[in-house]
């Protein structure tokens, strides 16, 4: 139980006769840097609210740290740092007083990292809050978010907006938190954002959870694209019926297809006629999570019956 | 120093200090310019009300307006510095809550490890100083134009009634925080109080023209000004109903703010 440190159980959130959250499940490991990813709309937020108590489940139970978050309170989220997904920073207060105050609210906790991070990240603490551009704006999030160094970091779409070289300086906090024993639990509309940091990641869609595995099961599963050209034209009904093959097609004496799980058997296939070249690359896995949002039933539907798990 | 315990409340009173800074000058610039007309105008005013109709006189609350406590009454206490008062008070009260929640600056503060009646009460009591800094401004602009225009109303008198104001303006300025808080809508909040404080104004016009005491018993600016605290001093029972919408509005809405669903 205490390496859990986020449980869902069929997280029902309804807005009036939206229903937000359809039966969510979630289970982050302490310590494991952990992809949430989905597309807009997917309910993303809608979770990240519940875990931090600002929204109160319709049905189903959260826990974080083993409490529900209604019942942790503050002394739950002062375990926490949160970065929004939309963040909005207002007043006439500046860069720097704004982050006092976020650290006076944690009792003081976080006030000595400020000067640190703020130089880290190239952020004039004294300009006021409202006259920030959207980059600068995140810098404070991201700021507010590590700089009392939580065991647990919730992070709803924290690189969005930045530009690249900011993107890795926020990975690399997040990489330094995670080293330190940190659980982060980040949201992303786009798996590319997390796959570097990520250890897990699950896929929502439509408020519940469709799948989850490991970055490098999902590189797996997502398959390589084999081109194979041959001295004759080859078969392509055989081809298909090798396991693991997918998407066969023939254009003159080149055999394209879609692999998934080990090369052997199509290797031995291949090696009976004369192969002239061979080609083979991982696929993109935002194609494969296109596949997901597409199809109802999860990854598992997506890419037949060939789930190697 | 910095004060972690009131973290809240501190926040509210930084990003309003501009503000309240020109609002005190205002105010106390209007205030002072009103009644430095007192000693020009008290005699020829008095004559000009005396060809209207009573009921509209006393509508206007210009019946008594040839005494210097009338005058006061009815520039200062009975308009203009209820209604500048209200203005701000009800625009702050329903921007510090709901307001920020609405546009989304409130959300850090909501997942910090603060309790949401803890944020409800400070950003309240912010309210109040807030409001209070101003009355009091008003207040020391009264009672330095008391000499200087030869107003000749007493001092405490004059603490009396802005003690009174100060309370109806607060009470309405919680509805808006208030109503704000249990329903995260600002407008909501905006058009509660001023709607109430708008109903009140006129019950007790239309309850000082025509004399229907049902309004007068019904309305906060009655309860303010109905004892006529600037010639009788401190009315104790119509004190005690303005801190009434206080004491009502402010635990209802903690009460909800604390239960209902936030940033939706």
């Amino acid at each position: 139980m205490s390496d859990t440190v986020i449980v869902a159980r069929g997280l029902v959130k309804d807005y009036g006769r939206t229903r937000a959250l359809d039966g969510l499940d979630l289970e982050v490991r302490a310590g494991e840097v952990y992809g949430f990813i989905g597309p807009n709309g997917a309910g993303k937020s809608t979770t990240i609210r519940v875990l931090l108590d600002l929204l109160r489940p319709t049905a189903g139970e959260a826990r974080v740290f083993g409490l529900t978050p209604a019942a942790g309170g503050p002394a739950l989220r002062a375990r926490i740092g949160y970065l929004p997904g939309e963040l909005a920073l207002g007043g006439r207060i500046s860069a720097g007083e704004h982050l006092h105050h976020l650290a006076a609210l944690r009792g003081g906790r976080g006030r000595d990292a400020i000067d640190a991070l703020a130089e880290r990240f190239r952020l004039d603490l004294a300009r006021p809050v409202r006259t920030l551009s959207k980059g600068n704006k995140q810098k404070v999030g991201v700021i507010q978010a590590f700089m009392h160094e939580p065991e647990l970091l919730i992070l709803d779409e924290p690189t969005s907006g930045l530009d690249p070289l900011l993107q890795y300086e926020v990975l690399a906090l997040v990489r330094e938190a995670s080293a330190r024993g940190a659980t982060v639990f980040m949201s992303s509309h786009v798996l590319r954002e997390v796959e570097t940091v990520a250890d897990r990641v699950a896929v929502i869609r439509e408020g519940k959870t469709v799948d989850v595995d490991s970055v490098a099961g999902l590189r797996r599963r997502a398959g390589q694209r084999v081109s194979l050209r041959f001295a004759e034209a080859p078969d392509a009904a055989a081809a298909a019926a090798i396991e693991g093959v997918e998407q066969v097609r023939v254009d003159d004496h080149t055999l394209t297809c879609l692999l998934r799980g080990e090369p052997n058997e199509l290797l031995q296939w291949a090696a009976r006629g004369r192969v002239l070249a061979w080609s083979a690359r991982d696929r993109d896995l935002e194609d494969l999570f296109l596949d997901v949002y597409r199809n109802h039933g999860g990854l598992a539907a997506a890419e037949g019956d060939h789930d190697a798990r | 120093m910095r004060a972690e315990g009131i973290a809240s409340f501190v926040r509210v009173w930084a990003d309003h200090r501009r503000g309240v800074t020109g609002w005190g000058a205002a105010l106390a610039g209007i205030t002072f310019m009103y009644l430095a007309f007192w000693p020009m105008m008290g005699a020829d005013m008095q004559a000009m009300v005396e060809g209207m109709p009573e009921a509209l006189m006393r509508a206007l609350g210009y019946d008594r307006i040839g005494t210097a406590a009338g005058y006061l009454e009815a520039v200062v206490y009975g308009l203009l510095g209820p209604v500048l008062l209200l203005v701000y008070g009800i625009g702050l009260g329903g921007r510090v809550i709901a307001g920020q929640e609405e546009d989304g600056t409130l959300e850090l503060d909501l997942a910090a490890p603060v309790g949401r009646s803890r944020l409800y009460w400070e950003r309240l009591a912010a309210v109040w100083a807030l409001i209070t800094t101003l009355v009091a401004i008003t207040t020391l602009a009264v009672l330095a134009s008391g000499p200087l225009f030869d107003l000749g109303v007493s001092v405490v008198n004059v603490l009396a009634t802005s003690l009174a104001m100060w309370l109806l303006v607060g009470g309405f300025s919680t509805i808006a925080l208030a109503v704000g808080a249990a329903t995260g809508r600002r407008g909501a909040g905006v058009a509660a109080a001023a709607g109430l404080a708008t109903l009140a104004f006129v019950f007790r016009s239309v309850a000082d023209a025509a004399g229907v005491d049902v309004l007068a018993a019904l309305s906060p600016f009655a309860w303010m000004l109905g004892g006529e605290p600037l010639v009788h001093g401190l009315d104790a029972l119509g004190a005690a109903k303005l801190a009434l919408l206080s004491v009502v509005a402010a635990p209802l809405g903690a009460w909800r703010f604390a239960r209902r669903d936030l940033m939706v």
